[in-house]
């Protein structure tokens, strides 16, 4: 796993004691994950950083995220991440803290960059209602029944999307429950392999 | 030509196609009986033989009038078809070695004289909720609810 110069520079600070107490590395670290999973404005106004040096902290804060994204994306285990951390001198203790935070998040995270890209809208849910049409203006005494389909999906980029929504016929929604079934079968003979 | 074989004016044709295409219509659109089509052509003074073809001719094309009437009304799109196929997700720019199962939906629907596909994505345990979903839709027809109401309508 290797890192960006600006993101190397970034960590010597960060193992620096002169710049960075125990506590405030602590804080920062905290801030950093939070940052990514929680909120983005999180945790930099800790008391225990007030006194860094603003650039510092930004600086520093940076290069955690990198590597706190960076070993998520590459998915690397412990000793790729120490070896790492040690690359850019800090000490067992802070390499020890980083890897510790890490694994507490590290499912998280894998959610948070596993659901980033694009993709075709996602079908989430569907609801249906069932009517039996009497007449129309164009025709009376129609008598059959209709089924209104309603498929909520959502956007891979903005979220919400209008849903998709069609009528059918009984044997159309059989024919189409019949595929939907040939795809789940499917899928479980793909998983027994 | 028509006007040439019946010997009359091009206008009288035309009222004639007109007159007859709204007998048919609408005594499909009611879909009338055939002693209330009888009562109702009796007014206007035809021969039986000619009562008895205009009957006749009802009769032969009233399914298909209906069938034509009933995609007039107001619609949403309907379900064409349903192509699908399976995927699994191995990496992407922002997370690699990944393993993730998605099934992918082209469905095709009809609007009007347009046929419109479009491209879906779903995972493997919503795919299993909606056709649970879909069924029990389907099983709704055959409730006791459901089949009364149509027992009674008729």
């Amino acid at each position: 796993m290797e890192l960006s110069a600006y993101a190397q520079g970034g960590w010597r600070l960060l193992g620096d004691p002169r710049y960075f107490p125990r506590r405030s590395y602590a804080s920062l670290l905290r801030a950093a994950f939070r940052g990514l999973l929680d909120h983005p404005h999180a945790g930099l106004d800790d008391p225990d950083l007030k006194d860094i040096d603003p650039t510092v902290l930004k600086h520093c804060h940076a290069a955690a995220a990198t590597c706190i994204l960076e070993a998520g994306k590459q998915k690397a285990d412990i000793s790729a991440i120490s070896t790492c951390l040690e690359d850019c001198k800090l000490d067992k203790e802070r390499i020890e803290q980083f890897c510790t935070e890490y694994q507490k998040n590290k499912d998280a995270l894998e959610i948070l960059l596993g659901s980033i890209g694009r993709s075709p809208l996602h079908i989430t849910d569907v609801s249906w209602r069932l009517e039996y049409q009497i007449k129309s203006n164009q025709l009376h005494k129609a008598y059959q029944p209709s089924y209104l389909v309603t498929l909520n999906v959502e956007n891979s980029d903005s979220g919400s999307h209008p849903d998709v929504r069609f009528s059918c016929t009984m044997e159309q929604l059989q024919d189409l429950i019949g595929k939907l079934k040939d795809a789940a079968k499917s899928l479980e003979r793909a998983t027994q392999m | 030509s028509v006007t040439g074989k019946l010997n009359v004016g091009v206008d009288t044709v035309q009222h004639g196609v007109e007159g007859l295409a709204y007998l048919l219509t609408e005594s499909s659109k009611l879909m009338i009986s055939e002693t209330d089509f009888q009562d109702s052509i009796q007014v206007l003074g035809f021969s039986d033989d000619l009562n008895k073809q205009l009957l006749q001719l009802y009769l032969e094309n009233r399914k298909e009038i209906r069938s034509i009437l009933g995609e007039l009304a107001p619609k949403l799109p309907s379900y064409h078809s349903l192509e699908w196929r399976l995927d699994v997700q191995l990496a992407s720019r922002s997370l690699r070695q990944q393993i993730k199962p998605a099934v992918t939906l082209k469905l095709h629907l009809h609007q009007d004289d347009d046929q419109t596909a479009q491209v879906l994505q779903t995972d493997p345990s919503t795919l299993l909720h909606l056709i649970q979903q879909l069924e029990q839709a389907l099983g709704e027809m055959k409730t006791n609810h459901c089949r009364r109401i149509v027992r009674n309508m008729k």
